[in-house]
C-alpha cells in the first residue's frame, strides 16, 4: 500500500502537467519521422529476435519449450543485442540563452529540438537520458516527459546557473565510452573549448548543435547604444553602433568557424541552427547526423 | 498691447529666475542622452571594437527647445499671472468691505461676488473686514481664509439694508492704521447713503463701487375685471426701459406676461397682463423678469384661488343610498376644484365658506335665515337646488318666487315628453357652454311669472320656462336650480355640463377675502421669500404678525416678505408697498462694477507645462529607441484624452441595434462571470424562441443601467450577486420609469448557486433587498395558478432553472370575481413590472457557442431544463404580449359574434 501514493503522485503529476512543449516536440518529430528511415517493425518485443534450432553447444537451459512444443524440433531463443546506444542530451541554460530578438528564445528552440529529437530516437530504440537529471536513460515515451519536465523545471535552472558560473558545458555524468552527446547551446562561453576536449577525453561522441539567434548574426543595431553582457559586468558603449556592425560580424562569423574546427579536431560534428529558421530542417539534419548508426 | 496692460503678476520676483534659463540651455547642451541599454549575449565578441565615430551625442535642438519652454512656464506659472482687472490697494491698512446687500442688491449679484472676491486676493495678507449693510455685527477682521469664506456665505437679504447702522458699527470698531473702504453699493438712495459715506472717508480712504443699472421694484397690482394692473418703479428717469412682467402660478409656470415700457422721463411705467378668471384664480405671484430680487416680486393671496365650498342636505338617505343622493352628486362634481365640506348652515358658515349649497333645502330655519343673509352681504354665493321639500313651500332667500307643487311628466300640467335645455342666455354665466343634447328634465320647480324673470333666468328649457334662476343679494348672489342635484329630476347631474355650470358658478364667487377670515388670529409664516424672490421655508426664528397689524407691518429681519396665515387663506406680506419709491444714491467718486473678472493665468500655465514635460518624456524615449514597442502605452494615454466622444457614438450605435430590433436584454452587473453566464443564457433562450415561436430575436444586449436607455427593451434579466453595487439615486428613478412605462424586470436571487441555503436570509436575497431599496415595487404574490405568466405558452405549473421548487413572486393581481364563471387565466392590466425568483433560469439556458449546454440542471436534468426554458417562452410571450393570452379566452365568443 506504502508504494502506491509517491506513484500515483508522480503520474498524477506527470499527467497533469503535460507541457505544451511536449506536445510541439512530439509534433514536429512526427512531421520528420516520415521522410527517413525505418529502423524495426514497431510492436515487437523489444528483446526477442528470433528462435534458432537448438544446436548442441546450447545449454538445455535456453530451451523455448513452448515453442518447440509446436513441432518436432527443439528451439531456442535468441535475443538481441541488448547493449543499445545511449544518447545523452545537454542543453546550456545560462542567461545567454534567454536572449531573443524575435518571438523565440534561444533556450525555448534549443528545448524543442532535444525533446523532438529524442522523440525520434526513442521511436527508434534508442535510449535517451539528460545529462545531470535524476534519472537514468531509457528508451520509453515516459523518460522523454521526465526529460520535458527536467527541462522547464525552474529548481533545476536555477542549480544549473549557479554551477555554470564556474565551468560551462554538461555536468559530469557518467557515461559510457562510445556513447553519445547532442549538446545543444549558443557556444559563446570562453571555456567551452576546454569542455568540449575534456568530454572528447572520455571517448564520448558529441554532437554539438549551434542555437543562433538572428540578432547575434545580423547585429542590426544603429544609433547610440550600450550593449550590456547577460552575466558579469562587461559592457560596450558605442556612439554609433553600425560603424561596428561589420567588424563584429566577421568576428562572429570566425568564432562559430572556430568551434567548428574545434569540433571537427575532436572528430565530432557541428549543426547550426538559427532560431528564425524552421526547427524541421534542424531537426532533420540532426537525426541524419546521430540516427541511424 | 491692451492684452499686456492687463496682465499682472503676484509675485513678480519669481520672473528672475527666467535669467537662469541660458545656463539650462547649457547644462542640457553638454549632457548627452542617455544611450539605449542592450542586453547581448555575444558582447565578448564586441569588446574591443572601436567607434570610428567619437564625437559626442547631442540633445537636438527641438528637444532643448522644448525643455526650456517647458521651464520657462513653469517659472511664469509661479509667478501668478493674471489677466484683467487689477484692483490695487494702497497703504497697508485693512480692507474694510461695506457690502449692500438688501433686496436691491440681488440683482447682478454674481457681479458683487466676483468684486469681493478680487478685492480679497488683491487684500493678500492683511487682515479683512466684511460690513453687510443688511445685516450689520460688531466688525471683526478676519484672516484671508476666513474672509473668503465668510463672503462666499453673504447673501442678498429679502429686506432693506440698514446704512446708518453699519455706520455706527464701523465706527465702534476702532480699526487701526488707515482702513481701505471698499463700498460694495446697490446704487439706491434710502437717506442714509450720504451718513455712511462721510463716515468711511472720515476713517479712511473709500472706494465706492454702483451698478449700472440699479433694481427695480414692482409695486402692488390691482385686479381688475381681466386681469392685473401692473406698475413698476426705478430709480432714475433716463432713457427709455422695455421689461417683462409674467404671472407665475403656483408651481413657477408662466400663465401669462406682458412687456412693461418705462418711458424716458419717467420712474414709473405700466401694463396690463390679461388673464381669464379660472387662469387668474392660478396665480401666485407677479414678477418683473430678470431681476431675481425679492424687490421685483409681488406675491398674491391665496384665499381666493381655492375656495371653500359647503354642502348642506336636508334628506337623510346620504348613507345608505349614495347613488340617490344629492350630496353625492355635488361632492363628485366639486371636489377636484374646491375644497369641499359637510354640516348644517351655521356650522358652514362658521367655517368661512365661500360657497353654500342647499340641496333640496325647503325652508331656512330662524336663526340660519340671518347667518345666510349675513353670509350674503359678506359676498358668499348661496346656490340651492330644488327638491320634494322645496315643492311644499320655500322661504323668501330664492331668485324668484316659486309655485308650489312641482311639474313633471304626466301631472297636471304635464310635458308629452322630457324637455330640453335651450341655449343659455347672452347674460348667463354659462354663455358659452356646450349643451349635449342628451340631458333632459323630466320634473322642475316651476317659477312665478313675473318681469324680473327673464332677467334672472340663467337657464331655459325649450318651453322657456327657467331651469336656473339668479338674483344678487347683498354682496353676494343667490342661485336656484329648478332640478334635484341628483338624477332625480333630470339626466343634468349625469352630465358633463353639470361639472362646467358649478365651476362657473364657483368662479362666480370673488372668494370670502383671507385677512377677514382671521381677523381675530396671529398670522403664522407659511413662506418667506430670500433676497433673490425665491420662496423658502420660513425659518423657525420669523414671528408671527397679528392679523391686525398686519396691513402696517413694515418688512425686516423679523418679518420678510412672504405668505402669512395658514395653508390656502395665506396673506402675501410684500417688499414694496403702494407707495414706494426708488431713488438713485449719487455720491462723488462712485465706480462701476465693470465686467471683467480676473482671469488667474496660473494653472492654465501649469498644465501648460505639465504637458511639454510630458511630451519631453515620449521625445525621450523615442530618442533612446524605447518608443516603438511602449508606443501602445501612449496611444492608450492619448486615447484616454479622446475618450468622452466615442463613448456617444457607441451609445447611438447601441440604441440604433436596441431600436431596430426587439432583443432580450440582460442588467450588466460589471462581474466578468455573472454577465457571462446572463449572455449565455439570453443567447440559448433565443435559440429556443427562434425555434418554437414566432418571435425571432436578434443577439441579446447587455445593459448599463446608468448610462443607457432602457425603454427599448421589454424584459430586463437581472442577476444578483453579493458583489454588486447599490444603485446611485440616477438609476433607481430611472428603473422606476422603466417600471412604470411596461417595462418587467426578471431578478434572479440564483439562492442555490450563491449558496446552500434557499429564504430571505441567502446571499441572493438579501442582495436583492439591498439593491431594490428605493425601487418603486408593487405589491407581490407568489405566482397564483391561474397567472396569465402560467399559460402565455406552454402550460406550466412550475417554474425550474438550474434549480427546482423556488417560489417566484409577480405583481399582486386583483382578486378573482366571485360568482363569475372561472376563467382559466387572469392577468391584470399590463404586465408586472418585477417578476422574482431564485432558480438561476440563465444558467440553465446558457448555452456556448456551439449550442451545448453549460450547465446540469438540478435535480431534473434535460426533462428540467425543458421546462426552464418553456418557461422563458412563457415569460418572453408574457412580457410582449401583456394580458393578451387572457383575452384569449373570449375568442370563441368573439367567434360566435362574427358569425
Amino acid at each position: 500500500m506504502t508504494g502506491f501514493s509517491p506513484l500515483q503522485h508522480e503520474a498524477d503529476a506527470l499527467g497533469a502537467g503535460l507541457p505544451p512543449l511536449m506536445v510541439a516536440a512530439d509534433r514536429l518529430a512526427a512531421s520528420v519521422s516520415l521522410g527517413a528511415h525505418g529502423r524495426r517493425k514497431a510492436g515487437i518485443g523489444e528483446n526477442f529476435w528470433q528462435f534458432r534450432r537448438y544446436g548442441s553447444a546450447d545449454s538445455v537451459g535456453r530451451i523455448d519449450w513452448r515453442q518447440s512444443a509446436k513441432s518436432q524440433h527443439l528451439f531456442v531463443r535468441e535475443r538481441e543485442w541488448e547493449a543499445a546506444q545511449t544518447v545523452w542530451f545537454w542543453r546550456d541554460s545560462d542567461p545567454g540563452m534567454q536572449f531573443r530578438s524575435g518571438d523565440i528564445s534561444k533556450l525555448d528552440r534549443a528545448n524543442l529540438l532535444l525533446l523532438a529529437l529524442a522523440a525520434l530516437l526513442v521511436r527508434g530504440g534508442e535510449r535517451v537520458g539528460l545529462m545531470g537529471a535524476a534519472f537514468l536513460p531509457a528508451a520509453s515515451r515516459f523518460t522523454l516527459s521526465r526529460i520535458g519536465h527536467a527541462l522547464l523545471d525552474k529548481a533545476m535552472q536555477e542549480k544549473e546557473r549557479a554551477r555554470t558560473v564556474q565551468t560551462s558545458g554538461p555536468p559530469p555524468t557518467p557515461v559510457a565510452r562510445g556513447s553519445r552527446i547532442v549538446w545543444f547551446s549558443d557556444f559563446l562561453q570562453p571555456d567551452i573549448e576546454d569542455r568540449m576536449t575534456a568530454f572528447a577525453r572520455l571517448g564520448v561522441v558529441g554532437h554539438l548543435v549551434r542555437i543562433v539567434d538572428p540578432a547575434e548574426e545580423d547585429f542590426p543595431y544603429t544609433g547610440r547604444a550600450r550593449f550590456e553582457a547577460p552575466r558579469g559586468h562587461d559592457s560596450a558603449l558605442f556612439g554609433r553602433a553600425e560603424s561596428v556592425a561589420s567588424d563584429y560580424r566577421a568576428r562572429f562569423t570566425a568564432h562559430g568557424e572556430k568551434i567548428a574546427r574545434t569540433a571537427t579536431k575532436l572528430g565530432w560534428s557541428m549543426t547550426a541552427h538559427r532560431t528564425d529558421h524552421a526547427p524541421q530542417t534542424a531537426l532533420i539534419a540532426l537525426h541524419a547526423a546521430i540516427g541511424p548508426s | 498691447m491692451g492684452l499686456f496692460s492687463a496682465l499682472s503678476f503676484g509675485a513678480p520676483w519669481i520672473l528672475a529666475a527666467l535669467a537662469a534659463l541660458p545656463v539650462l540651455w547649457w547644462l542640457l547642451k553638454v549632457t548627452p542622452p542617455q544611450p539605449r541599454r542592450i542586453f547581448f549575449p555575444p558582447i565578448r565578441l564586441l569588446l574591443g571594437l572601436k567607434d570610428e565615430e567619437q564625437t559626442p551625442a547631442h540633445t537636438p535642438w527641438w528637444l532643448l527647445l522644448l525643455r526650456l519652454l517647458a521651464a520657462g512656464l513653469l517659472i511664469l506659472a509661479l509667478a501668478e499671472p493674471m489677466l484683467g482687472r487689477n484692483v490695487k490697494l494702497l497703504g497697508d491698512g485693512p480692507l474694510v468691505l461695506v457690502v449692500d446687500n438688501g433686496w436691491t442688491a440681488a440683482k447682478n449679484w454674481s457681479q458683487r461676488q466676483s468684486l469681493i472676491t478680487d478685492l480679497l486676493r488683491a487684500a493678500d495678507d492683511r487682515p479683512v473686514a466684511i460690513v453687510p449693510t443688511a445685516t450689520p455685527g460688531p466688525v471683526t477682521l478676519l484672516d484671508a481664509g476666513a474672509a473668503e469664506k465668510s463672503a462666499r456665505e453673504l447673501k442678498p437679504m429679502p429686506w432693506p439694508g440698514d446704512r446708518a447702522a453699519a455706520a455706527a458699527q464701523i465706527a465702534r470698531a476702532h480699526l487701526a492704521g488707515r482702513p481701505q473702504f471698499s463700498w460694495l453699493s446697490d446704487g439706491l438712495e434710502d437717506g442714509q447713503g450720504d451718513t455712511l459715506r462721510r463716515a468711511l472717508a472720515g476713517a479712511g480712504s473709500l472706494r465706492i463701487f454702483a451698478p449700472d443699472r440699479p433694481a427695480l421694484g414692482l409695486l402692488p397690482a390691482r385686479h381688475d375685471g381681466t386681469g392685473f394692473a401692473v406698475t413698476a418703479i426705478r430709480a432714475n428717469n433716463q432713457g427709455g426701459l422695455r421689461v417683462q412682467v409674467a404671472a407665475v402660478g403656483s408651481r413657477g409656470e408662466t400663465l401669462s406676461d406682458a412687456p412693461l415700457d418705462f418711458r424716458a422721463g419717467d420712474k414709473r411705467g405700466q401694463t396690463h397682463i390679461t388673464l381669464p378668471l379660472e387662469v387668474r384664480n392660478q396665480t401666485a405671484r407677479l414678477e418683473i423678469r430678470g431681476e431675481d430680487s425679492a424687490g421685483a416680486v409681488q406675491l398674491l393671496d391665496t384665499g381666493g384661488a381655492e375656495r371653500r365650498v359647503g354642502l348642506v342636505s336636508a334628506a337623510a338617505t346620504e348613507n345608505e343610498q349614495p347613488l340617490l343622493s344629492d350630496i353625492y352628486y355635488l361632492e363628485r362634481a366639486l371636489t377636484p376644484f374646491a375644497d369641499v365640506e359637510k354640516g348644517t348652515i351655521s356650522d358652514l358658515i362658521g367655517r368661512r365658506v365661500s360657497v353654500l349649497f342647499l340641496a333640496d333645502v325647503g325652508q331656512i330655519s330662524g336663526s340660519d335665515v340671518d347667518a345666510v343673509k349675513k353670509f350674503l352681504k359678506g359676498g358668499g354665493v348661496l346656490i340651492r337646488f330644488a327638491g320634494p321639500r322645496m315643492s311644499n313651500g320655500t322661504d323668501d332667500l330664492v331668485p324668484v318666487s316659486l309655485r308650489t307643487g312641482g311639474r313633471y311628466l304626466g301631472s297636471a300640467m304635464a310635458w308629452n315628453q322630457p324637455q330640453h335645455l335651450t341655449s343659455f342666455p347672452a347674460l348667463s354665466p354659462f354663455n358659452g357652454l356646450a349643451i349635449p343634447a342628451e340631458v333632459t328634465v323630466s320634473r322642475q320647480i316651476l317659477a312665478e311669472p313675473s318681469a324680473e324673470l327673464t332677467q334672472r333666468a340663467w337657464a331655459r328649457l325649450t318651453d322657456g320656462t327657467p331651469l336656473v334662476t339668479a338674483r344678487q343679494s347683498g354682496g353676494g348672489w343667490i342661485v336656484l336650480f329648478h332640478i334635484t342635484a341628483s338624477p332625480a329630476w333630470s339626466s343634468l347631474p349625469l352630465s358633463g355640463l353639470y361639472v362646467d355650470m358649478l365651476k362657473r358658478l364657483l368662479a362666480l364667487s370673488a372668494g370670502t377675502p383671507a385677512a377677514a377670515l382671521a381677523r381675530l388670529s396671529n398670522l403664522a409664516p407659511i413662506t418667506v421669500m430670500d433676497g433673490f424672490g425665491h420662496l423658502q421655508p420660513p425659518a423657525p426664528d420669523i414671528a408671527p404678525i397679528a392679523a391686525r397689524d398686519f396691513e402696517r407691518v413694515q418688512i425686516s429681519a423679523k418679518h420678510p416678505p412672504g405668505l402669512y396665515g395658514a395653508k390656502g387663506v395665506a396673506s402675501a406680506l410684500n417688499e414694496l408697498g403702494a407707495a414706494a419709491r426708488l431713488e438713485p444714491l449719487s455720491l462723488s467718486g462712485m465706480q462701476s462694477y465693470g465686467d471683467a473678472r480676473t482671469i488667474v493665468l496660473e494653472p492654465y500655465l501649469l498644465a501648460l507645462g505639465a504637458l511639454l514635460l510630458c511630451l519631453d518624456a515620449l521625445a525621450s524615449l523615442w530618442l533612446r529607441g524605447y518608443l516603438p514597442t511602449r508606443l501602445a502605452g501612449a496611444a492608450a494615454m492619448l486615447a484616454l484624452l479622446f475618450v468622452a466622444a466615442p463613448r456617444a457614438q457607441a451609445d447611438e450605435a447601441m440604441n440604433l441595434k436596441a431600436a431596430l430590433d426587439t432583443r432580450l436584454a440582460y442588467v450588466v452587473t460589471g462581474l466578468a462571470d455573472v454577465d457571462q453566464v446572463s449572455r449565455e443564457g439570453l443567447s440559448g433562450l433565443n435559440l429556443v424562441l427562434k425555434a418554437r415561436t414566432s418571435y425571432e430575436p436578434q443577439d441579446p444586449i447587455g445593459v448599463d443601467i446608468l448610462h443607457d436607455d432602457l425603454s427599448f427593451y421589454p424584459l430586463l434579466y437581472w442577476p444578483m450577486d453579493p458583489r454588486e453595487k447599490n444603485l446611485p439615486p440616477e438609476a433607481i428613478s430611472k428603473l422606476n420609469d422603466y417600471m412604470r412605462l411596461g417595462g418587467t424586470i426578471l431578478f434572479d436571487t440564483r439562492d442555490l448557486t450563491l449558496g446552500a441555503v434557499r429564504g430571505a436570509n441567502s446571499p441572493g436575497q438579501q442582495t436583492l433587498r439591498r439593491i431594490t431599496q428605493g425601487l418603486d415595487l408593487p405589491p407581490l404574490e407568489p405566482v397564483p395558478a391561474d397567472h396569465v405568466l402560467t399559460k402565455a405558452f406552454y402550460i406550466l405549473k412550475d417554474f425550474p432553472g438550474r434549480w427546482a421548487g423556488g417560489q417566484v413572486w409577480v405583481e399582486r393581481l386583483p382578486p378573482a370575481e366571485k360568482g363569475k364563471e372561472r376563467v382559466p387565466a387572469r392577468g391584470g392590466d399590463g404586465v408586472s413590472p418585477v417578476i422574482i425568483g431564485g432558480n438561476d433560469w440563465a444558467a440553465a439556458w446558457a448555452v456556448d457557442s456551439g449550442g451545448h449546454p453549460l450547465s446540469e440542471p438540478m435535480p431534473g436534468g434535460e426533462m428540467q431544463r425543458e421546462v426552464a426554458f418553456r418557461f422563458g417562452v412563457n415569460l418572453v410571450m408574457y412580457a410582449l404580449t401583456g394580458n393578451y393570452k387572457t383575452d384569449q379566452v373570449h375568442a370563441p365568443a368573439l367567434l360566435e359574434r362574427l358569425k
